[in-house]
């Protein structure tokens, strides 16, 4: 059934891509860290601040947490409340899955989509800047962290809601 | 009742319903906030241009300096995990205490205390406590369900002893509410109540518990000596233990003298940890080989906490718009019992809530409902409801069927120990944890003197 092995290879590519994006945001834990760590150096020891250091570590954080949120769905990182879905059957479970992604999660991050992306092109609009003199002139790229969230989300969405399909036709790999 | 506090309730409800279903918790926040506002919207119980807000109220999250402490405190606590720092301090600290009766029971209770100050994260510490302690508790012939229940309270510990995420999350939210609730009575230069005050505060009805957690151990040991026997040490008695115990105790110095001398931020005096741990880790191991495994879990860590954050964020944007939080603030106001009553029902709403929710969920949830009417009311320090939210909030880890701790534990535990003996040795410790919420209550004292004397609030 070479429809089914496009669908597959389909859920497969959209993996591929978000497990890429959020090993790659993974290392923004490190950025965070160790940028944080001198601004107490410079702060405690130096006696200087720096905002623009500051609203890097920011953007570092933001952006790890939105970026890597996709990826951490495919994962099974994200919280469930497992009372019945720990104990429930293969078939049960693809059909909270496949109503869930359907239901819940694209509702949600195509909404999100349609509201920010004028958000974000109001920003882009005036190359928002921060509001600090010395801060980031980088308030656009920042915002539009939220569209390309809610993208990499639904493309998540859409790729688990394929797998809960082929484990209710009972074919595929079982791996969600 | 008016429409749209009807559809508020049917929200509380839908969210519970659709949350048993087991899709991921965030996102069915999220989607059953959403399905409500569609329904309001056409009703024309609420507008859903009110959803305008969401990118800026999400920009909002993103942007929080307070919350940038969480994935430093994590990566802290994984980076000690994975690189068995703990490990090695527990298994010294057994051998210290082994040879009393109930020893290895008082040096998990310890070495939790201690994790618990250094990490700050429940599940870390329970599962390095679980793959430790229990197999050699149960090889001496500890009662399966007194051990299960030990290490499963000594972990949760990391929930309320600061630094500690939750105390993170639970600071900035009620930050948040204790300036709603004074401007709404006209009050132009607000108090702040920041997470350095709800760590000063934690730590005495911390150390509370660590106290009354080795009572009971001591008491058991007493009236029941065949459930905790005593070792029979082989090697060398306490071999290291200084040396075991120099690393969580320079972390400790680090981090809380730092914050509780006003001298740095809960965020530096993170930074400061989260660099101290991977000195210490980098002794016992090569850190290039530490470095991605701790990054890509803290990465999928603290996503799901915002995720949750964000799932939140429109659910009280929703709530609001249909005016739950009005008839929120009416009813608990018309409580009988004034404030006693007020307050009796949102500490017994959050401990049942802990039997389907996990402690971010629920402060993420519950806190801007009911935390605004609360702090409105005479004689409520926002510390003290801090605090006595933390330790309910450390009941929600424990009790069944979805305590994250019995979860984890569940996980790592060896085959002889049984879901049962996990749920039947955790009640006694739940018990205890409701105890301490008790004297809390009545001697606020225990969380308002430290901020007091360090922050002169």
């Amino acid at each position: 059934m070479c429809h089914h092995r496009r669908m597959d290879e389909f859920a497969g590519q959209i993996d591929r891509l978000t497990r890429a994006i959020g090993r790659a945001a993974a290392w923004l834990v490190l950025a965070v860290v160790l940028l944080q760590f001198a601004l107490v150096v410079a702060r405690y020891v130096l006696g200087f601040g720096s905002i623009w250091l500051t609203e890097t570590v920011i953007y570092a954080h933001a952006s790890l947490f939105m970026l890597a949120a996709a990826w951490t769905l495919q994962a099974g990182g994200h919280v469930r409340v497992d009372v019945f879905y720990a104990e429930a059957a293969p078939r049960t479970r693809a059909l909270v899955d496949l109503v869930g992604a359907l239901m819940l999660l694209l509702p949600f991050t195509l909404v999100l989509f349609w509201l920010s992306v004028p958000f974000a092109a109001r920003s882009w609009a005036v190359l928002e800047r921060s509001q600090e003199t010395s801060g980031l002139p980088f308030v656009y790229l920042l915002k539009t962290v939220i569209p390309v969230f809610a993208v990499l989300m639904a493309l998540q969405g859409v790729a688990q809601a394929i797998r809960a399909v082929r484990r209710l036709q009972g074919r595929g790999d079982a791996a969600s | 009742m008016p429409l749209p506090e009807t559809l508020s309730i049917l929200l509380i409800v839908a969210v519970i319903a659709a949350l048993m279903a087991g899709y991921p918790v965030a996102l069915t926040l999220a989607g059953v906030s959403l399905a409500l506002a569609a329904i309001g919207h056409a009703l024309g119980a609420m507008n859903f241009s009110i959803l305008g807000a969401l990118p800026q109220r999400i920009f909002g999250v993103m942007t929080n300096d307070v919350l940038l402490a969480i994935p430093l405190f994590i990566f802290m606590g994984v980076m000690l995990e994975q690189s068995r720092i703990a490990e090695t301090l527990l298994e010294r600290m057994g051998r210290l205490f082994g040879s009393l009766r109930g020893g290895l029971g008082y040096s998990v209770v310890l070495v939790g205390a201690l994790l618990a100050a250094s990490t700050g994260i429940v599940g870390a510490t329970a599962v390095t406590m679980g793959l430790i302690m229990l197999p050699a508790m149960l090889r001496h012939g500890y009662d399966p369900r007194l051990a299960a229940g030990t290490v499963a309270a000594s972990a949760t510990l990391a929930q309320i002893i600061p630094p500690s995420t939750v105390l993170v999350v639970l600071g900035d939210q009620l930050n948040n509410s204790y300036q709603a609730a004074q401007l709404a009575e006209g009050k132009f230069a607000p108090n702040v109540i920041s997470v350095s005050d709800l760590f000063a505060g934690a730590i005495l009805p911390g150390l509370l518990l660590v106290g009354l957690y080795l009572a009971y151990l001591i008491a058991v040991a007493w009236l029941r000596p065949a459930s905790c026997p005593a070792v029979t040490t082989d090697g060398p008695p306490a071999g290291g233990i200084l040396e075991a115990l120099l690393a969580p105790i320079l972390l400790i110095a680090a981090v809380l003298g730092s914050i509780l001398y006003g001298v740095a931020t809960p965020t530096e005096a993170a930074s400061v940890g989260a660099v101290g741990a991977m000195l210490l880790a980098w002794r016992k191991a090569p850190l290039g080989a530490l470095l991605r495994p701790v990054a890509e879990k803290t990465t999928q860590i603290t996503s799901m906490i915002f995720l949750i954050l964000i799932g939140a964020t429109l659910f009280s944007l929703v709530f609001r718009a249909l005016g739950g939080d009005d008839l929120v603030q009416r009813a608990l106001t018309n409580l009988p019992g004034g404030v006693d009553g007020a307050l009796l029902a949102v500490m017994l709403a959050i401990f049942l809530l802990g039997f389907v929710m996990d402690a971010f969920e629920i402060v993420f949830v519950v806190v801007p409902i009911v935390a605004p009417a609360l702090l409105k009311m005479p004689g409520v320090d926002p510390v003290w409801l801090g605090i006595m939210m933390a330790v309910n909030l450390q009941t929600s880890y424990m009790h069944p069927p979805l305590g994250p701790t019995l979860f984890y534990l569940r996980g790592v535990a060896p085959p002889e120990i049984t879901t049962r003996h996990i749920y039947v040795g955790i009640i006694p410790f739940v018990a205890i944890q409701l105890f301490a919420l008790l004297v809390l209550w009545f001697v606020p004292g225990l969380a308002t003197a430290l901020p007091h004397a360090f922050y002169g609030r």
